[in-house]
């Protein structure tokens, strides 16, 4: 049983090392002065960090990242939850059509839908590439399935049909009832889906670097393009980002666990 | 004319139909049960007088206003779910003031109303409390509360006892029926339990695959079932084959009689002779299992004292008044 127990044990921080330990070298190489021939650093600053956050050329490029992210996710939100509304309180039936329909974005790999993309967004009425506007289209059909997903549990959660019902009999209109009485109650689903969505979409390069690349150079391009750059500095960048994705997920899990905001 | 008034309503899902012919009526400030059992379609015919699903032939009266084509807003009818259907996001407060809100009732008034009829249903002190911080007797009077503020001209339950336990059950089902009276509400009550009907009711109307069987006072019902299928489902009756009742009764039937247990006497000095075969207990009355002449019977008798109780194979004598024997289809 106590060695059991160990052989357990020893897995989980097996792995949690295996986890660990590049983002450990990662964090300690940018607040490294100096790096290279010894065992451990030469000093350690904040110097990298500093350079990071005030050079404008990265500030402009995570803006970049918000913008699109927010951008995406702002047309996913207002698409989806009236087109979520109808199909469960009007079409139930097509639930079974949309779960497959927001399977699609990861049937076809990045690489190979960005071909499609450019061939069909370079020209023409609808000349995208190379504008903010694609990448924002491009990541609404990312975020579609996790929002699809966590909207969906929420609404099975609640008893849709005879909320509406008794708001109805109350006197209430459709529209003022799925205002009043369902959309408080997919807050939380929306809002955790929506953080979680955005941390993924943050992250994201395969799609901003070939639709976009240095036109509209977003974080993770930003990145690519400092990859010949001081390690430091580029690893300050690492951290930094891994912070950022790190506070919107903790957000999103504590948000999922509060019982009061139920 | 009646207060509300169906008439030959029919509704159907494709090409099966759900009921049909459906008349019945209900009296101002009169308590109407509809019962029957599961997917006899009692509860789709609420729906429909609610408005909630369109019917597909009849009308509906209420107060001389046809109301069949009318949108639910409109209608003036209030419905509690089964599910209670309360908003999660709102306290009881909210929850209740909901309709007042949607009527635009000015505040002073709506506070007013409001308490008032949080106080009808005990609630008071339990204002702030969200509606997954009640127990479901609470959450189901939370849910008439807010049925009750609006003043609807007739009130729909659907079954909105079946999801709690007995005790809370008979409490909620005894404050329901003295409110209805106080208020002098006019109620169509949902349930597939006969108790429940029996105990509410002022009048029941009995369904069976989308068609009344029989409609009558709780009384009637009970004494005179019309058929089989409303003797055995309004109370426990013994029903006997035409030949074995003959058998029992000597003389001959040309029907399947009723006998309703609590109707035969076991301590009779003379009648048909029986013999105990085994007892349940059924808080104050005693269900016996009696074989007399072949035939085995219930007979119900009060649970007077533990020493009065008849031993399985203990010998009796069996006196069943003439007039509750029926004869039924």
């Amino acid at each position: 049983m106590a060695r059991a127990s160990m052989y357990h044990r020893l897995v989980v921080w097996l792995l949690l090392l295996v986890l660990v330990l590049p983002l450990a070298a990662t964090l300690l190489y940018s607040l490294a002065t100096q790096w290279s021939a010894s065992l451990l650093p030469a000093g350690l600053t904040f110097d990298w960090y500093l350079r990071l956050w005030s050079e404008p050329r990265f500030l402009a490029a995570f803006g970049r990242s918000l913008l699109v992210c927010a951008g995406a996710l702002a047309f996913a939100c207002l698409l989806v939850l009236p087109a979520m509304f109808v199909i469960a309180y009007h079409f139930p039936r097509l639930d079974a059509v949309m779960n497959v329909l927001i399977l699609l974005p990861f049937a076809v790999p990045p690489v190979v839908s960005s071909v499609g993309l450019l061939q069909l967004f370079a020209g023409g009425p609808l000349a995208l590439v190379g504008t903010p506007w694609i990448l924002i289209g491009c990541y609404f059909t990312i975020a579609l399935p996790f929002l699809y997903r966590a909207l969906t549990n929420n609404l099975q959660a609640i008893e849709l049909r005879d909320l509406m019902d008794a708001a109805h009999l109350l006197g209430a209109s459709t529209f003022r009832a799925a205002l009043s009485v369902v959309l408080p109650n997919l807050r939380k689903g929306l809002v955790v889906a929506v953080l979680l969505s955005f941390s993924f979409l943050i992250g994201e390069f395969v799609f901003a670097n070939l639709l976009v690349g240095t036109r509209y150079e977003t974080l993770q391009v930003y990145l690519n393009n400092m990859r010949n750059g001081s390690g430091h500095f580029t690893s300050a960048l690492v951290i930094s980002y891994f912070m950022v994705v790190l506070l919107v997920t903790w957000a999103a899990n504590r948000l999922n666990r509060d019982p009061s905001s139920s | 004319m009646s207060f509300l008034n169906v008439e030959r309503l029919h509704k159907r899902y494709g090409a099966n139909p759900v009921f049909s012919e459906i008349d019945f009526s209900a009296s101002r400030g009169e308590l109407v049960t509809l019962l029957g059992p599961s997917g006899c379609g009692k509860s789709t015919l609420l729906r429909c007088l609610a408005g909630l699903t369109p019917i597909d032939g009849g009308r509906i009266m209420l107060d001389g206003e046809e109301i069949s084509n009318v949108a639910p807003q409109r209608r003036g009818i209030a419905m509690v779910f089964q599910s209670y259907a309360l908003f999660p996001n709102m306290t009881v407060r909210d929850n209740v003031a909901f309709g007042l809100r949607m009527q635009r009732t000015r505040k002073d008034e709506l506070e007013r109303r409001v308490t008032e009829v949080l106080a009808l249903v005990e609630l008071d002190g339990l204002e702030a409390r969200y509606p997954h911080q009640l127990s479901g007797g609470q959450r189901q009077r939370v849910a008439l509360a807010r049925s009750l503020v609006v003043r609807p001209r007739l009130l729909l339950l659907d079954e909105p006892l079946s999801a709690l336990d007995a005790r809370i059950r008979r409490h909620l089902r005894e404050q329901i029926r003295r409110i209805q009276r106080e208020l002098e509400l006019t109620m169509v009550f949902v349930t597939h339990d006969q108790e429940e009907a029996l105990s509410l009711s002022d009048r029941i109307v009995l369904m069976r695959e989308g068609k009344i069987v029989q409609n009558g006072s709780a009384e009637t019902l009970y004494t005179a079932p019309k058929d089989a299928f409303v003797a055995g489902f309004i109370g426990h009756y013994n029903l006997l084959d035409a030949d074995v009742a003959g058998r029992l009764l000597d003389r001959s039937f040309s029907n399947r009689v009723a006998i309703r247990p609590e109707s035969i006497q076991l301590d009779a000095s003379q009648g048909i002779a029986g013999e105990i075969v085994d007892h349940s207990l059924l808080g104050n009355v005693i269900r016996y299992r009696v074989k007399a002449r072949g035939v085995e019977l219930s007979v119900d008798v009060l649970n007077r004292s533990a020493s009065s109780l008849l031993a399985p194979g203990s010998q009796v004598r069996l006196a069943i008044a003439e007039e509750s024997i029926r004869e039924v289809a």
